[in-house]
């Protein structure tokens, strides 16, 4: 499927900000190990943030995970709030790349979808750190991350919206204008919630339940299952 | 009548029971900052914005909370609770479960219109308060759960729907009638009521059923 956030798909390299964090599950190539100041600082915030919450993370806690000078860090941020929008937006783009990336691998829109939500889950149950910071910390971040994370969370929308393409009369005349927006929310809930709870590694094993979930509205419940209970 | 801030104490306050005028300074301040919140956003908000948008003294509001921190969390569970109240009222006229949740959803929806700020307490600026605020949402969501559960029993695919639909489909209510607070969109709150009773019910009841239900 032709990815309907239109990205360009570029090859799969870790941006240096990632690379440079601790391993999850499924570890992060260690030759991409950032010596860029900036992208230091980035990573320092992330490490930071996971050990302190937003509130409680200050700038030298930054700058002692980043390895570099305070002084460093105010030639590159002005203050916290600006280097947290900077670690958001990387992370949100490796996130919304991998979707995107698996989306399109499918030809069909269900399995797209599917494998949509698979990358998804994937990318935040290996990084729990990331999906703090990205689902939970973003939201107290202030005013400006948080018009970022509704943003980012919109974004998701077109991806269920190509699942109207094809479909017959009478299941199109059973969609509401916020379907779409109403499957993208109840399905970040769900993920949230176990982010929250620190239990990222529940994140794949509701899969099947997304998949259902999000969509029943275009397939009905029966093959929607189906789909669900693939692979 | 909404729970302004603006409402001038009695005249003569003295003399009404100590209890009243202790609930009603509490209403003020939950309104207060309510208000203040809405406008500046949870962070911004000092415990001098509240004191003077209700009009109490310093001291009133420091016999009533420690913190503007304890504030929020007694305004985010006084809002809840009149949200739930309201739902489990209205849902309580009707003796089917689709029609209750139809008349739940209408009253939320009202609870939202009738009081923006306090509604915005609960679904918007808790997510910015902190840990204690953020799961205090969590749960009072789980509130709403329970009651969709019921819908299992109504419905012809009842043990094969996914474990999570309900959380899933309170998370989508949310989702959309947080989108429209946060961009002051009210007008619209009111004409989501067809759309978000065909959401909630379409996976019980099937497409056609829960059309029915959305266009009494």
């Amino acid at each position: 499927m032709r990815d309907p956030a239109n990205q360009p798909v570029e090859a799969p390299e870790y941006p240096p900000e990632l690379a440079r964090l601790p391993p999850g599950r499924h570890g992060l190539p260690r030759e991409f190990v950032a010596h860029n100041q900036r992208e230091r600082l980035i990573a320092g915030l992330a490490e930071a943030v996971a050990e302190n919450g937003y509130a409680g993370t200050t700038i030298a806690h930054i700058t002692r995970h980043a390895a570099v000078s305070r002084r460093t860090f105010y030639e590159h941020f002005a203050s916290k709030d600006e280097c947290f929008i900077a670690a958001y937006d990387t992370v949100m783009a490796e996130l919304s790349r991998r979707v995107g990336e698996a989306f399109e691998q499918e030809d069909e829109w269900p399995q797209a979808a599917r494998a949509g939500i698979a990358a998804m889950l994937e990318f935040l149950a290996a990084e729990p750190h990331l999906a703090r910071l990205s689902m939970v910390e973003a939201l107290v971040a202030g005013p400006v991350v948080v018009e970022r994370y509704d943003a980012a969370i919109q974004s998701l929308v077109p991806y269920f919206q190509a699942g109207r393409d094809g479909r017959p009369e009478e299941v199109l005349a059973g969609l509401s204008p916020t379907t779409e927006e109403a499957l993208v929310g109840g399905m970040v809930s769900l993920i949230s919630r176990r982010i929250f709870a620190d239990r990222a590694e529940e994140l794949e094993s509701l899969l099947p339940d997304l998949v259902e979930f999000t969509l029943t509205p275009y397939l009905g419940s029966t093959e929607a299952a189906k789909v669900a209970r693939q692979g | 009548m909404g729970y302004n801030s603006t409402t001038r104490p009695l005249p003569g306050r003295q003399q009404l029971p100590r209890e009243f005028i202790a609930r009603h300074q509490r209403a003020r301040i939950f309104a207060a900052l309510a208000e203040e919140a809405s406008e500046q956003g949870y962070r911004a908000v000092t415990v001098a914005d509240v004191v003077k948008r209700a009009g109490i003294a310093r001291n009133t509001f420091y016999e009533n909370f420690s913190s503007k921190e304890e504030c929020f969390l007694a305004t985010q569970e006084f809002a809840m609770s009149t949200a739930l109240e309201r739902v489990v009222e209205a849902a309580g006229a009707f003796d089917e479960w689709p029609q209750r949740v139809r008349a739940g959803l209408g009253a939320f929806l009202g609870f939202v219109v009738d009081e923006p700020a306090l509604a915005r307490t609960c679904m918007v600026e808790a997510l910015a308060a902190g840990p204690a605020a953020v799961r205090y949402y969590e749960e009072s969501q789980q509130a709403f759960v329970s009651l969709f559960k019921l819908g299992r029993d109504v419905s012809p695919q009842g043990p094969d729907l996914p474990e999570t639909l309900e959380e899933a489909l309170i998370g989508g209510v949310f989702w959309i009638l947080y989108q429209r607070l946060a961009s002051s969109q009210l007008e619209e709150i009111s004409e989501l009521l067809p759309e978000l009773t065909e959401f909630a019910l379409t996976p019980y009841l099937g497409p056609e059923g829960a059309h029915q239900v959305a266009a009494l």
